[in-house]
């Protein structure tokens, strides 16, 4: 039985926790507008004044940089790995155990709740702004639209199995390092977040799409600026589908791995 | 009716060996040796509802790791363990809804929250009816007082009301069962003897069954009759304080100050184990000789000045069970 009342109060207490960390929300605003300045001028100066390269337009490549850092944003203010894994090492994930809820899924909804307190305060009223006055392509349609919503809200999904799951891996093992590497790396590279997926050579291309990081950045961006379109957009959907599933899988067999070999500190 | 039981409780912890030097880095990189260490090796005992026990034990006896299986967060390497007639470890959940756990060490509320928005989760989580919900709250306030608090935030309290708010949480939910895990840990005598106070009363009017690891002595005293004694993971006594105190309880010492200093004081049925100048100390077993036997033979040849007769604290007689065992000492025992 899923009690999603409980679920929910957690959502609504992180809502309100997060207003208790202000200057948290702007220090995040900040370096999500430098990161945004640094790419846009990166890849103003990449395009060289042309109009077009690798069959997209200009507009829609500083389209593709401005939603991906808001997608950045939406992303990073869940609970980010290093968190997880600290409370992992601290044992307040495991004294979590003796309470009575599933806690991979009170941390999803707790992170609904800084999530959407970050989106409505800081990520919507300033990206509202810069398409306003800035020249970027918008989706022509209202399904558009909302085909871009559910494919980002997926996208999360996935992020935050796979995140929950590495941080999880603090269980096993005492120096996380590498982890915490290779998580930053496939989030940033093959993810699609910072290049697109079309200007990488074809290996790398084809080593993306069989991953499912392009899920988190790169499909519902592409929806956004227009380069997926018509039953593509459904097979993207499923595709995002698939990686949900199996990361969720994924997440709920560490999970149980974990949860049996618990160790808090202390005799 | 027992409602904790516990039977031939094991847990073994691998802890990886750490190699000295260079080759030992470079080696362990490659292969690691893992050392066991048994944190609590067979170790039975039942506990009926309504009960108020003091599970204790030196650090690293096991205390805190046998409470952690009884709360389900631990999985037994072998051994039964049934609380309220569920195994904890395998329905984890259904096993959280009858206990209520505290942990002097850590708070278990949500950190940065008003205090008040920790129990509203907390009524939500085991979905404590309202009114229920009230009842307690109103009278955990008043017997606590919490509405000094409640709009604080968890990490702006001070250790003593941070405690009274953490005990208050843990029976939101009316357990049958509560555990308590050095709930006086860092307190001041007030506080630590309110919270005794409380603790007391709640295991009296709605009988709930108490387990509470501490190290202070005074905790056990004042709150429990019976007492499991654990040490390097075993049971060492499990079984009335009385009956203890009795037993270990015979020895008296008897400081006498003196008018003059003589060289030495020979006593029958008395040793003298500590001189000062002109103080002696004095041990006696109570059934052998009596205070006023010792003093008059002192008096024969001295004139006393001042004297104390002291009884041995519980917590001198544990720490004797600790460093020689229950059986081995001696019933008269130097304390």
């Amino acid at each position: 039985m899923f009690r999603f009342r409980l679920y929910w109060t957690f959502t609504k207490k992180a809502f309100l926790r997060s207003a208790v960390y202000r200057f948290d929300v702007w220090s995040r605003l900040g370096s999500n507008l430098i990161f945004l300045l640094m790419w846009g001028s990166i890849w103003t100066a990449l395009y060289a004044g042309r109009e077009e390269a690798g069959g997209v337009s200009f507009e829609s490549m500083l389209t593709y940089i401005v939603v991906s850092q808001f997608l950045t944003g939406v992303n990073g203010a869940g609970t980010p790995l290093w968190e997880i894994q600290e409370k992992v090492r601290t044992g307040d994930i495991s004294l979590e155990l003796m309470r009575p809820f599933d806690v991979p899924l009170r941390y999803l909804f707790a992170d609904f709740g800084s999530v959407a307190f970050y989106i409505l305060t800081a990520l919507l009223p300033l990206y509202t702004v810069m398409f306003i006055f800035m020249d970027l392509t918008l989706p022509s349609g209202w399904e558009t639209w909302a085909l871009f919503i559910v494919s980002a809200f997926i996208g999360f999904l996935i992020r935050y199995c796979i995140e929950m799951s590495f941080g999880l891996l603090s269980f096993f093992l005492v120096e996380t390092g590498g982890i915490v590497d290779v998580f930053y790396f496939a989030m940033s590279l093959l993810s699609g977040s910072v290049i697109p997926l079309w200007f990488f050579p074809g290996w790398l291309e084809t080593m993306a799409i069989y991953l499912p990081f392009q899920g988190i950045y790169y499909i519902p961006n592409a929806i956004f600026i227009g380069k997926i379109s018509g039953a593509e957009i459904l097979l993207s959907l499923g595709v995002q589908l698939f990686w949900v599933a199996a990361s969720y899988l994924l997440l709920r067999f560490v999970w149980n791995r974990a949860s049996q070999k618990v160790v808090v500190q202390g005799g | 009716m027992p409602i904790i039981e516990v039977e031939h409780l094991m847990k073994d912890f691998m802890i990886a060996k750490r190699e000295t030097g260079f080759l030992g880095a470079v080696k362990s990189l490659v292969k690691r040796e893992h050392i066991k260490k048994e944190a609590v090796k067979d170790i039975s005992f039942s506990i009926n509802e309504g009960e108020m026990v003091g599970y204790i034990g030196p650090n690293g006896a096991g205390k805190s790791t046998t409470i952690k299986m009884l709360t389900g967060i631990l999985v037994p390497t072998s051994g039964s363990v049934k609380v309220n007639g569920i195994i904890p470890y395998e329905n984890r959940q259904e096993n959280a809804k009858n206990i209520g756990v505290v942990f002097g060490q850590r708070t278990q509320l949500w950190w940065d929250l008003p205090t008040i928005e920790s129990f509203e989760l907390l009524k939500e989580i085991y979905q404590v009816p309202d009114k229920r919900y009230k009842g307690n709250m109103d009278t955990f306030t008043e017997i606590l007082g919490l509405d000094e608090f409640l709009n604080t935030p968890v990490r702006q309290l001070s250790l003593g009301q941070r405690m009274r708010a953490d005990i208050a949480a843990s029976l939101l939910h009316d357990p049958p069962i509560l555990f308590l895990d050095e709930p006086t840990i860092g307190l001041d005598v007030v506080a630590k003897e309110k919270m005794r106070t409380f603790i007391k009363e709640i295991n009296r009017e709605r009988s709930i069954t108490v387990i509470l690891t501490t190290h202070d002595m005074e905790d056990i005293e004042k709150l429990c009759e019976r007492m499991i004694l654990i040490d390097h993971g075993q049971k060492v006594y499990d079984g009335e304080i009385a009956v203890v105190k009795e037993r270990f309880g015979k020895t008296r010492t008897l400081i006498v100050d003196l008018e003059e200093s003589p060289h030495s004081l020979k006593l029958n049925g008395g040793e003298v184990y500590k001189e000062e100048a002109s103080r002696f100390w004095i041990r006696f077993n109570r059934d052998e000789v009596s205070a006023s036997g010792l003093i008059a033979q002192i008096t024969e040849t001295h004139n006393i000045k001042d004297l104390t007769v002291e009884e041995p604290a519980i917590e001198s007689i544990i720490s004797r069970i600790y460093q020689e065992g229950y059986q081995d000492l001696p019933e008269t025992v130097k304390l």
